[in-house]
């Protein structure tokens, strides 16, 4: 209940950290709202999973900072760099320039994967270090066993989950074109801000 | 095209003697606000003569663009003069102050950086959310620090009483790219090269920017992403993430602001980047001032589509009767139609309607706007530029 309640009361800060990649990805795809609450499901699912790691971590390590303390910007910059690289991919997939025989093979491969993109955005989203997670961190870290820094993390993800249920309803501005084509443009624009910010992390936490 | 038709085209302007009528509380209202700054202290002589000088020059301005029908020209006039302005004034005071135009990080973070509207669209979601104003900065040299709300009242004001006009009327670094959209005399680049779908990318920036705004708790366009930094204020290149932020911000000043307004003759950071014009087109809606087209004049000859700076017109507004929601009210169509075909127009009153009244009641708030915002800065500059003659220098 401790973990559910932190995520209740922390939600909109976890919202906020994964919008910026969620919302321009599911404008661009622009989806029905039940195509839209599929995706975000997964999009939930990958971000579980992520969770479920760091309950793993708490549970292996028994203390945040002991576990975190110089890896945390190695760990954040390659999580940034990632989902980058997904959010990136996934714009790309859907309307890459044809002509080049090279890249229409990597499309290809591509489009056979589509599913799991917003499981693998979701995933990145969700070891993504932001404060309510050291929260949830430190209270997981503090029950002492693996079943309970896992159930502390899945109720924390549930908490956290009820401000997602207003996305899927994007889908009802679906047929509007320029969404799309606005959510790409901004999909593309957040990517590199990731991609730069992990970048610069990963080369020494000038950031 | 009858020479009746063109002139009848051309002809949008009023007598002078009611423009000079018109003008008059205008006139008084500015001089009141420039009078202001004599108040107090000792007079310098050269603040007066930059003071009058531009009150004059501004008021004769306001008065040609009612009488000769070229409110595109005139306001260009003042747009570009205001926006040469504000640097003039700024980089001297920054040099009085700072002795640089770079910042030094206590410096930024003790909310020594000048608030800017610009930052109007990142501030407002974690300002609801929690409380917060993300942005260090003072509003005007003196006032107090953090003390947005002015701006934001400011800004308000502005967007009801001329919606996206600001762009063209208010904003104080728009200038800069009509400046350098109107040096060549044809584009090298033809507006129809221009792929349509980049005039949504300053939708995507708004949108990227606002989200990112809101998980960092920091301006991310005053960061990473605003050219007019360039003219006015910057990071000191302490750290190797500041040296790539401010090359970031010449390149893009050099990219969006000076190489492709130059190339295109479009205002490409006005019409293509800015986030702030993009969200001033959702407040436009608000505002009652449109610009309309009446197609039963209209030929079709897309004379207004070519030279929209903005790109606001295309082939669906020659359908629809309407410019896209971007029109800045810039008056460059109005003015350029051969057969008079578009005109200001109050929205919820017949399109026959007197289309003198209604520019009249836009230019009016549109040009209070421009002479509160950039007047100022043009009769500071001006002093400045005295100064420079009088005393060899530009600093106090």
């Amino acid at each position: 209940m401790q973990g559910f309640l932190l995520g209740l009361a922390n939600g909109t800060t976890c919202l906020a950290f994964c919008a910026p990649a969620l919302i321009p990805f599911l404008m661009h795809e622009g989806q029905t709202v039940r195509q839209n609450l599929v995706m975000v499901l997964k999009f939930l699912g990958g971000r579980m999973g992520g969770y479920l790691i760091f309950g793993l971590l708490a549970w292996a390590t028994g203390s945040l900072l002991s576990s975190v303390a110089g890896y945390e910007g190695l760990l954040i910059g390659i999580a940034y760099v990632g989902l980058a690289a997904v959010l990136l991919v996934a714009v790309l997939r859907k309307k890459a320039p044809a002509g080049s025989c090279a890249f229409e093979g990597a499309r290809a491969t591509l489009n056979r994967w589509p599913a799991l993109l917003p499981v693998g955005m979701g995933f990145l989203a969700g070891l993504k270090i932001c404060p309510p997670l050291l929260l949830a961190f430190t209270g997981a870290a503090s029950t002492g066993t693996l079943i309970g820094s896992l159930v502390f993390f899945l109720a924390f993800f549930l908490g956290t989950s009820v401000y997602f249920i207003p996305i899927p309803f994007l889908g009802v501005f679906r047929r509007v074109s320029a969404l799309q084509i606005v959510g790409k443009f901004a999909a593309v624009i957040v990517s590199l801000y990731y991609l730069g910010a992990g970048i610069l992390l990963l080369a020494g936490g000038v950031l | 095209m009858t020479t009746s038709v063109r002139t009848e085209a051309r002809s949008s302007g009023m007598a002078v003697w009611k423009a000079v009528l018109l003008m008059l509380p205008a006139a008084l209202l500015s001089s009141l606000t420039w009078l202001g700054n004599l108040m107090g202290g000792e007079i310098d002589p050269l603040i007066v003569v930059a003071l009058v000088a531009s009150w004059l020059g501004f008021t004769v301005l306001f008065v040609l663009m009612l009488t000769t029908g070229k409110t595109y020209r005139y306001r260009s006039i003042m747009f570009i003069l205001t926006a040469i302005a504000l640097p003039l004034d700024f980089i001297p005071y920054m040099l009085e102050t700072y002795g640089s135009m770079m910042l030094s990080e206590d410096v930024m973070f003790n909310g020594g950086a000048s608030f800017c509207p610009l930052t109007m669209p990142m501030i407002i979601v974690p300002a609801l959310v929690k409380g917060v104003v993300i942005f260090p900065g003072e509003i005007l040299p003196g006032m107090a620090k953090g003390a947005f709300s002015v701006m934001f009242i400011l800004w308000v004001g502005a967007s009801l009483s001329v919606g996206r006009g600001w762009c063209s009327w208010g904003c104080f670094y728009g200038g800069w790219d009509e400046l350098f959209s109107r040096l060549r005399k044809k584009p090298l680049i033809k507006h129809r090269q221009i792929d349509s779908r980049w005039r949504y990318l300053p939708f995507a920036v708004l949108l990227a920017i606002v989200l990112l705004s809101a998980i960092t708790f920091s301006p991310i366009y005053c960061e990473w992403l605003c050219p007019f930094k360039a003219v006015t204020e910057f990071q000191a290149p302490s750290s190797a993430l500041a040296v790539i932020q401010i090359t970031i911000f010449a390149l893009l000043f050099l990219g969006l602001v000076v190489v492709l307004p130059l190339l295109t003759k479009r205002r490409i950071q006005c019409g293509l980047f800015c986030p702030f014009g993009a969200m001033q087109s959702f407040l436009n809606k608000i505002n009652i001032f449109e610009v309309r087209i009446d197609l039963e004049k209209c030929t079709q000859c897309k004379k207004c589509i070519r030279e929209c700076p903005t790109f606001s017109l295309d082939e669906s507004s020659l359908e629809s009767g309407k410019p896209l929601m971007t029109c800045t009210k810039c008056a460059q169509c109005v003015d350029t139609c051969p057969q008079g075909a578009i005109a200001y127009h109050i929205k919820g009153t017949p399109l026959k309607a007197n289309s003198i009244v209604a520019k009249v009641l836009f230019l009016y708030p549109a040009y209070i706007l421009l002479m509160f915002l950039g007047a100022g800065s043009v009769a500071a500059a001006l002093y400045r530029i005295l100064m420079l003659v009088t005393t060899g220098s530009m600093l106090h």
